[in-house]
């Protein structure tokens, strides 16, 4: 009699997983790009990101391309403040330019400081540029911090519903009601918060909200698909099929949740900045616009002459927090395919 | 005015006076999309008599409910409207009805003959048509009391125009009767709506002929002042098919009217259906991709199929004697319970895409009698036997 | 009665009272979050109460007996739950003592919860003016630009809404109060009233005047009262012309109930109000003072109408500002839904009965795309109380907002977490109105 021939996968089983991620992505993408919103807020995003690394080399572009070498003599040899390195003139916190006299400032946008400065010196381009670094950071990982909880704990009060069901549920109603920023502002004003305590307490407010409502529905439109059942048939205990199963299919509405909440991070930050809450960051967008105005610079006689001051940084939040909602919009269309046109 | 005998599906002869109501003449119309243009409908004519009930039977997706749309003019955006006429007759001395076709293409049914043009002027007495006649244009003049009919082109009427010939002229029941109904207002409001929009008639009297209306098609009176989540899948149906008569129409459209439903209910409905019909002697089209609901209720049958009409004639002739090959394995794949038994057969392959449907006769590359021809050329839809057409090369029997 | 009681077992009024016990539940955890947060900070909870110099130490340990901040933790916990029940929600640090008979706890300090009753109404006229007109003209918006599509006129809503809708509340109210206020100067900068106009008024009614700004508060409140009051009876008046057989008839019911409203509004602020007062001057505020003007009347009486014109003035920036930062978020959202509802097929089969256009697009298609605009309307009230809490900085307007704001960069912390919780029972209440407007909205949600 012949032995019973064993079966021998011929590609072992990470690598299908990989490709078949590979190839999904790749659909995903394709249902993406059509949509030219999300298109728009993604090119708004890398803009930024590029921004936002551009600045190490920043000071180093400047002084070969706008200083002149006569210029960084003088600043070398200056009476007061003389500087020893490109760096310092260009920092978001200390900088200052040594050619350009204390009560000039704030100066005008020129060669040497494409957007000016502020009353304190500091170059207005390179505040904005060292601000975006930390504005993605806290608000990436703000977000990712809600989508884990949100994940997990819709997939859990989904699997296994009852009193466990209720309670989260009830207390993603208040979390959904709680003002926010209000809560924030109590909040900094009694303990100081840095920006990753920031995108801590962020992730856990937002993530316990509404994202936990909307993706327990969805797990629960998972636990009912026969897939299910044959997992849990084919033995799969509680957590395998909550890992493997409810959890992948939940990820791109997480995802897509995730872009709404990258938006209301960096929101709060600049407003918690704005009103000087945040002691324990030195130089962000909304601190920006706060010095503008507590200069008052904004609401003073001749605000229109100082735009470089307040107009920058407000754009910027502006422009990056409508194209994380434009991007959520655009994987909208991608992840419910009801809203895909004909 | 015509002497019409009809043998209707159930075995019944029946001889009656009638005259037209609707006739439709090579309508044909596209939808456009990304992807290019779909062919919906291509060529479609027949004709409807007052009183009769005419089944209009193919696949999903044949263009049935386009034609139906078409009709009452609710085509979505993308549709794109080619050419054809749909004329919609009315008595000759209706005179709402000829002062709305000044101006339109009309054809008129005077002392036995046949008129066609657009209507220039409407006198008291006469009125003046615009006709081609051996290929010049001429005026014509007709005595407005020897008019047994006119029939305006509803494919000429703007949507403001149409607004007075819907609900009241033309009614449907759409496919899916759960979702024709507003789910946040009572269903009694919603068909007083219907009938203040089209009669001025106070609300009370209204309330009392939807009340009527109910009871005429089973429905409990109270029920006037539910919601629709509160009704069943059947209370459904019949509110709907009330609401289509709430404005005594002279054509009704019932499209798929027991789809959605369970068997039984969908028997009780059709059956009540055809009484309503009888007894109000109405003109109904129905349209079904069920070929036993046709069967059950329709006495005038026109078999569609990607798009085209491909037969058209009385629903005892096609059942018994079809001539194009679709129909007669519609028929095959319908099991007989008296007759013989006979081997169900399927028809291979699939519906054509109407993108890029197939050169000559549609219906070709699935056809077990298809010649060279029936590649190269679209047949032509001729009367093969005595009201009975059909668009074949190869025809049967 | 029979009808009281028809209205009392129907399925609405038990989704009333079904949501309102909901609410407590919430209210419930919500005050024991606070609570635990509270508690988890660094330092003795007693210091967060009273840790103020002013008060004197007699005056701290009463309060500390009074709040019961002296006990054990979990009797705290049902201490802390009494007081604002009861209402005494501690001492402010920073706001001294204005009213004549002092809080016998507070002494010289003034009572946390005289600090909120002041400003909420505040608070309230600008939340109900500007949720009102923003929705209703995102509502109207997106309706019009859903049912006549167009390349060009989508394009540009989504654009002009995507950044109304995300941009930085204070920089883009910073920008409004700069175009307004500074350049056209038709507006005042900031504030709640010009003070100047109110300094000859000795005694409004029974208030007297020279007390801070106790009378602009009474006139206030009487507006505030007129507007909520009017604005609820003109809703039952339009609830009620529901069943009336005619549109003519319902069409002159409700315009008739507005125009009586209105008078009555006009002849109670614009006719003479007992009073004392020496002249009655509008001060200029603005660049381009519209009006100016010196009053005289008889001795006794005052009329209200400036002094009323003065708050109106006041309150027209902020009201844009919040209206123009709320509209777009509805008007996006009716926009998609209105899509999505127009392909139903109960649009179509009303096209199909003959009805007009509009019709169509109002009564049936605009009516069921209103329902997830509710509802997301739900979610945003959270978003809505935020951005007040920036504008009524921005324009100084004298609100809870402002409340919270200052008393936290004072590190006042009795009125700011008095204020926290407050914020969030208004919340909770807006929250309570929009589901029952949803309820009434949608009938399949009631519990028949």
């Amino acid at each position: 009699m012949q032995a019973v021939p064993t079966f021998k996968p011929t590609e072992p089983i990470w690598r299908v997983r990989l490709q078949l991620l590979g190839r999904g992505l790749k659909s995903s993408w394709a249902m993406f790009a059509e949509s030219k919103i999300g298109l728009t807020g993604l090119g708004i995003i890398i803009f930024f990101a590029l921004f936002g690394a551009l600045w190490p080399i920043y000071p180093w572009l400047m002084e070969h391309i706008a200083w002149t070498p006569e210029e960084l003599e003088a600043a070398r040899n200056a009476p007061y403040g003389a500087i020893s390195s490109i760096y310092q003139v260009y920092d978001p916190v200390v900088g200052y330019d040594p050619l350009i006299p204390g009560i000039e400032n704030p100066t005008p946008p020129s060669r040497r400081h494409p957007l000016g400065t502020n009353q304190y010196g500091r170059d207005i381009l390179a505040q904005l540029m060292a601000s975006t670094g930390s504005e993605f950071m806290l608000g990436v990982l703000a977000a990712v911090i809600t989508v884990v909880i949100g994940t997990l704990i819709g997939a859990i009060t989904a699997y296994y519903g009852g009193f466990v069901d209720t309670f989260f549920m009830r207390l993603a109603d208040v979390f959904i009601l709680f003002p926010l920023v209000s809560f924030l502002i109590v909040l900094g004003s009694m303990i100081e918060l840095t920006l990753i305590k920031l995108a801590f307490v962020l992730g856990i407010l937002y993530g316990f909200g509404q994202i936990t409502v909307i993706l327990k529905s969805q797990a629960l439109a998972v636990k009912v698909k026969p897939y299910i059942e044959a997992a849990k048939v084919a033995g799969g205990g509680h957590f395998h099929v909550i890992f493997r199963h409810i959890i992948p299919n939940l990820l791109p509405l997480s995802f897509l949740y995730m872009m709404f909440n990258v938006t209301g991070a960096i929101f709060s930050e600049a407003a918690l900045s704005f009103f000087g809450l945040l002691p324990g960051i030195k130089v962000s967008w909304g601190i920006m616009i706060d010095s503008a105005h507590s200069g008052g610079y904004i609401l003073g006689g001749r605000s229109f002459q100082n735009w470089w001051l307040w107009v920058p940084p407000g754009v910027a939040i502006t422009l990056l927090c409508s194209a994380f909602y434009l991007v959520g919009r655009g994987l909208d269309e991608v992840v419910n395919p009801r809203l895909r046109k004909r | 005015m015509k002497w019409s005998t009809r043998a209707c599906a159930r075995g019944e002869i029946v001889t009656t006076l009638t005259y037209p109501v609707l006739q439709v003449e090579n309508l044909t119309m596209h939808y456009t999309t990304r992807k290019g243009a779909v062919k919906a409908v291509e060529n479609v004519s027949f004709s409807l008599d007052k009183g009769e009930a005419l089944g209009l039977v193919g696949e999903s997706g044949c263009g049935k409910t386009s034609v139906a749309l078409t009709l009452l003019r609710l085509l979505p955006e993308n549709a794109q409207f080619l050419g054809g006429h749909v004329y919609f007759f009315r008595d000759g001395s209706d005179e709402a009805h000829a002062r709305r076709a000044v101006g339109k293409p009309v054809k008129i049914l005077a002392d036995g003959q046949e008129h066609q043009g657009r209507l220039l002027e409407l006198g008291r007495s006469e009125l003046v048509l615009e006709a081609h006649v051996n290929g010049r244009t001429q005026p014509v003049r007709l005595s407005r009391d020897r008019i047994a009919r006119l029939g305006v082109d509803l494919t000429a009427l703007s949507d403001e125009e149409m607004r007075p010939i819907r609900w009241k002229g033309i009614s449907m029941i759409f496919q899916a009767a759960m979702n024709s109904l507003n789910p946040v207002y009572k269903v009694g409001d919603q068909i007083i709506e219907a009938i203040q929009t089209h009669m001025p008639i106070s609300i009370p009297e209204a309330r009392e002929r939807v009340e009527r209306l109910f009871q005429l098609v089973g429905l409990d009176r109270q029920l006037m002042d539910r919601y629709p989540h509160e009704y069943s899948g059947g209370m459904k149906q019949r509110a709907v098919i009330a609401m289509a008569l709430a404005c005594d129409p002279d054509i009704i459209i019932a499209d798929e009217p027991t789809t959605a439903l369970d068997v039984i209910v969908q028997d009780k409905i059709l059956r009540e259906m055809r009484q309503i019909q009888k007894k109000l002697n109405m003109s109904m089209i129905y349209i079904s991709h069920d070929i036993a609901v046709i069967a059950e209720v329709a006495d005038t049958v026109g078999v569609m199929y990607a798009g085209g009409l491909v037969e058209f004639g009385p629903s005892e002739a096609i059942f018994k004697s079809p001539i194009h090959p679709y129909t007669k394995a519609l028929m095959s794949a319908f099991p007989s319970i008296k007759g013989e038994k006979v081997k169900l057969a399927a028809l291979p392959g699939e519906p054509p895409d109407l993108l890029k449907p197939p050169s000559g006769c549609r219906f070709h590359p699935r056809c077990p009698f298809a010649t060279e021809i029936c590649e190269r050329e679209v047949p032509q839809f001729l009367e093969h036997k005595p009201k009975h057409y059909a668009a074949c090369w190869n025809p049967l029997a | 009665m029979n009808r009281l009681w028809q209205f009392l077992t129907s399925g609405m009024s038990k989704f009333i009272i079904m949501r309102l016990l909901q609410i407590i539940l919430v209210l419930y955890l919500y005050m024991t979050l606070v609570f635990i947060i509270l508690e988890a900070q660094p330092g003795d909870i007693t210091d967060i109460y009273t840790a103020n110099p002013k008060i004197t130490p007699e005056a701290r340990e009463a309060i500390i007996k009074q709040l019961g901040l002296d006990k054990p933790i979990h009797q705290r916990y049902f201490e802390y739950l009494k007081n604002f029940v009861t209402g005494h929600l501690g001492c402010s640090f920073k706001w001294g003592n204005i009213s004549p008979t002092p809080d016998p706890i507070c002494r010289e300090q003034r009572p946390t919860w005289d600090l909120i009753k002041e400003r909420l109404p505040r608070t309230l006229v600008l939340f109900l003016t500007y949720t009102i007109v923003s929705f209703y003209i995102g509502f109207f918006l997106g309706k019009l630009i859903a049912w006549r599509r167009g390349a060009v006129i989508e394009y540009l809503s989504t654009v002009i809404g995507v950044t109304l809708f995300t941009v930085f509340t204070p920089w883009f109210a910073l920008l409004l109060v700069w175009i307004f206020a500074v350049n056209l100067g038709v507006v005042p900068i900031g504030g709640f009233i010009n003070p100047d106009s109110w300094t000859n008024i000795r005694q409004v009614g029974s208030v007297d005047c020279s007390i801070g700004i106790s009378c602009s508060n009474v006139v206030f409140n009487h507006m505030l009262l007129w507007l909520g009051g009017l604005t609820l009876l003109w809703g039952i008046v339009y609830l009620w012309s529901r069943r009336l057989p005619y549109a003519w008839q319902r069409r002159a019911v409700r315009w008739g109930a507005l125009a009586v409203g209105l008078i009555l509004a006009g002849s109670f602020f614009g006719g003479g109000w007992l009073g004392e007062v020496d002249r009655v001057v509008l001060a200029r505020d603005t660049k381009f003072q519209f009006f100016v003007w010196e009053l005289e009347f008889p001795a006794g009486t005052i009329p209200l109408y400036p002094l009323v014109l003065d708050f109106v003035q006041h309150m027209a920036l902020p009201i844009l500002t919040l209206t123009l930062i709320s509209f777009a978020g509805t008007m996006l959202l009716m926009r998609n839904t209105m899509l999505e509802t127009m392909r139903e097929d109960y649009v179509i089969a009303a096209k199909a009965k003959g009805l007009p256009d509009d019709v169509v697009r109002d009564k049936h298609a605009a009516r069921n795309a209103l329902l997830p605009v509710v509802t997301s309307l739900i979610f945003a009230i959270a978003f809505s109380v935020d951005g007040g809490v920036f504008t009524e900085t921005i324009f100084s307007w004298p609100g809870m907002g402002q409340l919270l704001l200052l008393s936290a960069l004072e590190q006042d912390y009795p009125v700011a977490i008095g204020a926290l919780v407050f914020t969030g029972i208004f919340a909770l209440v807006a929250h309570l109105v929009a589901d029952i407007l949803y309820a009434f909205l949608d009938p399949r949600i009631r519990y028949d």
